[in-house]
């Protein structure tokens, strides 16, 4: 049996509820209307990062980004659904392989236009303050915008495939990435730079002052979620479905 | 032959043995009725057959191969497990579609077991705003989705309207005279005995008995003849002479128990008494199946004796 009927399988599974594809246009939303916010602010901030004032919404869009994933998940997990899935592909690991790819590539896509759309909207309302964002800022901004809305996603399909319940998996997340990440997140430097939310954003910033660099900081939060996933499919093929 | 094969089959959750050292088979061409209490162990077996479950030793094959190996499952075994497995927000259709896609099943075949469950005419519409009898309906079109020669089928006539009790019937008497190998579990009786060829019947998690259904039946329930006569005091003591344990009920009517039909219909002849109503009662599952139980309360209520570790 090979990996292509699966895949396709979770691809429809996917695209036939409405409320992951709100899911979806939500990421696009809630970033696009608050990086347009947060650019309106302009007090004299001596920090200020026009790259990351452009991705400030990103912050918000990554909540519903994680509701995505954790959802997509979690549906598997009420009435014996899971049962029907693994009796049709009883090979776990390319079961939870296809799920991860089906969450994975629309987020990645979504993440891609958001980023565009982001970046035209969020530079437009800096206007003139924007100016000092080179080519390859810019680019680096969206593509990273895309990927870290993408590995969020996943962190949060990890997580729930662990705790088989999408609630909660968003009761744990959105008051870390809400509450932890903005108090504990505000000191550089320390460990904090290292949470899987605070590390993929330095993709997000012109400048980075902590530990990490842009693509290093990605990679951290790849990391977390390559733990996340590694410990979903472990639970998914080591328990009684 | 595409039969299931359980052997020695036992899980364990926790200190609980869910299932005891099971071992029968299921033979193909007939319906087999899987009964028992609910806790006996009926849904653990069919989850294992499935290798959803992994077994605390033993093995169950389908035709000789575990479950997970099989190569396009949907295509040999099909199963109904819960009836509410299909997304509440998903419509009956975008849920086969999808089930369809895993073992490359065409989605003609899709709106055919619609067609065949009787959903075609509520195949778009969201599965939250279905009853449990339609949900039973769904769960049986995606079991038959492969076609498979193999069908596992846990209560499926839960919720049913009478309509639909007498269409899972006569589909499980068709699958069957087709030749395909299907299990239906039940704790309903007198629906069991109407599709149900074979028994396989459980009880905390050991097998009981497997044997047909007649066949069970004959064992434990004495036959009984019914009899009725103008002369209700000469029949009693025509029974008395003979040694026949008879009891009187309503209009005269009497019961003779353990007896054959042949045999007193001799007996009043020869007596030359006048016979209104001479017939054979048959023993019904129900019957067999509380005298099985009651042997194994009595057997249970002995000490338990200690768990093995």
């Amino acid at each position: 049996m090979s990996f292509a009927p699966a895949l396709r399988a979770e691809w429809i599974k996917i695209r036939t509820l409405r409320s992951l594809l709100w899911g979806l246009l939500a990421v696009l939303a809630a970033t696009v209307a608050f990086s347009a916010l947060a650019g309106l602010d302009n007090s004299d901030d001596p920090e200020f990062d026009p790259l990351f004032s452009t991705f400030f919404g990103v912050s918000f869009g990554q909540i519903a980004a994680i509701t995505f994933g954790a959802q997509a998940v979690s549906a598997e997990y009420q009435g014996g659904a899971l049962r029907v899935s693994l009796s049709a592909v009883p090979d776990r690991g390319r079961w939870f392989l296809a799920k991860t790819v089906a969450i994975g590539g629309p987020a990645l896509i979504v993440g891609l236009v958001t980023g565009v759309a982001g970046l035209v909207v969020g530079t437009s309302v800096l206007g003139s303050r924007a100016n000092g964002l080179t080519w390859a800022e810019e680019l680096r901004g969206v593509v990273g915008c895309a990927i870290y809305l993408a590995l969020m996603a996943l962190f949060a399909a990890g997580l729930a495939a662990v705790l088989r319940s999408g609630v909660a998996t968003l009761s744990i997340l959105i008051p870390f990435l809400l509450i932890v990440s903005f108090v504990v997140g505000g000191a550089s430097g320390t460990v904090a730079d290292f949470l899987p939310d605070k590390a993929g954003q330095t993709v997000l910033h012109e400048t980075s002052g902590g530990a990490l660099g842009p693509w290093s900081g990605l990679a951290v939060t790849a990391l977390w979620t390559a733990a996340a996933l590694g410990a979903g499919a472990w639970c998914v093929r080591r328990r009684d479905a | 032959m595409t039969s299931i094969d359980v052997q020695d089959l036992t899980k364990e959750y926790g200190s609980k043995r869910a299932v005891d050292r099971l071992t029968f088979s299921v033979l193909p061409g007939r319906v087999t009725g899987f009964l028992g209490p609910n806790g006996a162990g009926k849904s653990t077996t069919m989850r294992l057959v499935l290798g959803l479950d992994r077994p605390t030793s033993g093995t169950a094959t389908v035709g000789g191969r575990a479950y997970a190996t099989l190569d396009e499952p949907l295509r040999k075994v099909g199963a109904l497990l819960d009836a509410g497995a299909a997304h509440g927000s998903r419509t009956a259709r975008d849920h086969l579609r999808a089930l369809a896609a895993t073992n490359r099943i065409s989605e003609r075949r899709v709106d055919d077991v619609l067609e065949e469950t009787g959903l075609t005419s509520v195949a778009r519409r969201r599965v939250k705003t279905y009853s449990l009898g339609m949900r039973q309906r769904l769960g049986i079109a995606a079991a038959l989705l492969g076609d498979p020669p193999v069908v596992l089928l846990d209560e499926p006539s839960n919720g049913l309207d009478p309509e639909g009790i007498i269409w899972i019937r006569e589909l499980l008497r068709r699958l069957a005279r087709e030749g395909r190998t299907v299990l239906v579990s039940s704790h309903l009786m007198n629906e069991t005995a109407s599709f149900a060829d074979q028994l396989v019947v459980l009880g905390r998690g050991r097998l009981l008995a497997d044997m047909p259904m007649r066949e069970f039946i004959h064992a434990r329930v004495q036959p009984r003849v019914r009899v009725r006569s103008t002369d209700g005091g000469a029949l009693a003591s025509l029974f008395a002479e003979h040694g026949i344990e008879a009891v009187e009920g309503e209009d005269g009517r009497w019961t003779a128990l353990d007896a054959r039909l042949e045999d007193i219909g001799r007996l009043t002849s020869a007596a030359g008494l006048p016979i209104l109503e001479l017939a054979a009662e048959e023993g019904t599952l129900e019957q067999a199946y509380l005298d099985l139980t009651a042997t194994e309360t009595e057997f249970a209520a002995v000490p338990t004796q200690p768990q093995e570790a």
